[in-house]
């Protein structure tokens, strides 16, 4: 081999790598500008989803508010599917009472005033932790009765032997 | 010997309420809470004729049925014969709510069943529905010529519901007329 030769091959090896190193170059500036586009595009994505899960029931709410109506519509029975709550439920009639609820609420009424409509209409039911008054009272005190009479027996039960 | 067949007596009156409402008790019927309250006030425009309106006031001066009622809503189409039965025979007068409907639907459906109702309101949205605490269609009131509501029937209402409950009801009202 020859001396020339080996520079020959020499020069066509860093020939090769200054081509690859450019090739390197504009890969990386693709690279970066395929990174961007993605981000953009995810950040894109993410605001429309938003816009149209806030767009569904409640586009014209504060964060309190909108914080109010999803508590709210957590504590009242979906009347069709007993056991639900009309958060929860895709019912015709949930979708007709929540959207009742943010008509009032957009009308600044307060949670009492939503739920006494309510029940004026469904009955104590409706509302899925049932409110202390004179129909509910014996509700609220059986616990305690319960627990009063089992103390009782309990205790005479413990006498006898 | 009293004091031990007390606790039996208590244990066995427990299980009778019990039972009664494990196998008697209907749990998808709730009471109605508006029973004895004046009918909500609600505007309707007339199915027929949009331009004109079909108001609570309609329903005043003499007992009538409010019926809920939607072409969508299989059990209505049971329903259907009985309320022509209840208007042409028992001439009690029926005012109609179309629930959430399509008006073309609905009056193709009445053309096509035959049309038992007086007045038929159009309830696009289900508002009224909800003012008037309807959970499930068909849903007939009886209301009172004061326009109170003095009973509520969930479901078809049949020949047995007709004559046991809603006509001896109705029939009050017109003695008194």
């Amino acid at each position: 081999m020859s001396f020339s030769y080996v520079k020959k091959m020499g020069n066509r090896i860093l020939l090769l790598q200054k081509v690859r190193m450019k090739f390197r170059k504009r890969e990386a500036s693709a690279h970066r500008f395929l990174k961007i586009f993605h981000t953009i595009v995810c950040i894109l994505i993410l605001l429309f989803s938003l816009n149209l899960a806030y767009a569904d029931n409640s586009s014209r709410l504060s964060a309190e508010q909108l914080s109010r109506f999803q508590s709210l519509t957590k504590e009242i029975r979906c009347v069709v599917c007993q056991n639900q709550n009309i958060a929860d439920s895709n019912a015709p009639l949930a979708n007709d009472l929540r959207a009742k609820i943010y008509k009032m609420m957009s009308e600044n009424k307060t949670n009492n005033e939503i739920k006494d409509y309510l029940v004026q209409r469904y009955g104590e039911f409706i509302l899925l932790q049932p409110r202390l008054n004179k129909l509910t009272f014996l509700l609220w005190a059986f616990p305690f009765i319960g627990f009063a009479s089992i103390f009782f027996f309990l205790k005479r039960f413990i006498k006898i032997y | 010997m009293l004091k031990k067949i007390i606790p039996f007596f208590l244990l066995f009156v427990l299980i009778g309420i019990l039972g009664k409402e494990l196998f008697y008790s209907k749990p998808n019927e709730l009471p109605s809470a508006l029973i004895g309250e004046n009918i909500p006030n609600f505007q309707l425009a007339d199915l027929f004729h949009p331009q004109k309106l079909f108001t609570s006031q309609d329903l005043k001066g003499h007992v009538s049925l409010l019926n809920v009622w939607a072409t969508w809503c299989y059990a209505c189409g049971l329903e259907q014969a009985m309320l022509m039965k209840i208007s042409h025979q028992y001439h009690i007068p029926i005012y109609g709510i179309d629930y959430k409907d399509n008006r073309e639907e609905a009056m193709a459906w009445l053309a096509q069943n035959g049309n038992p109702y007086i007045v038929v309101g159009n309830d696009r949205k289900g508002d009224v529905a909800i003012d008037l605490g309807v959970y499930g269609t068909p849903e007939t009131f009886v209301v009172s010529p004061q326009g109170r509501i003095v009973y509520r029937h969930v479901g078809v209402i049949d020949q047995k519901a007709w004559e046991e409950t809603l006509y001896p009801l109705i029939q009050k009202f017109e003695e008194r007329i």
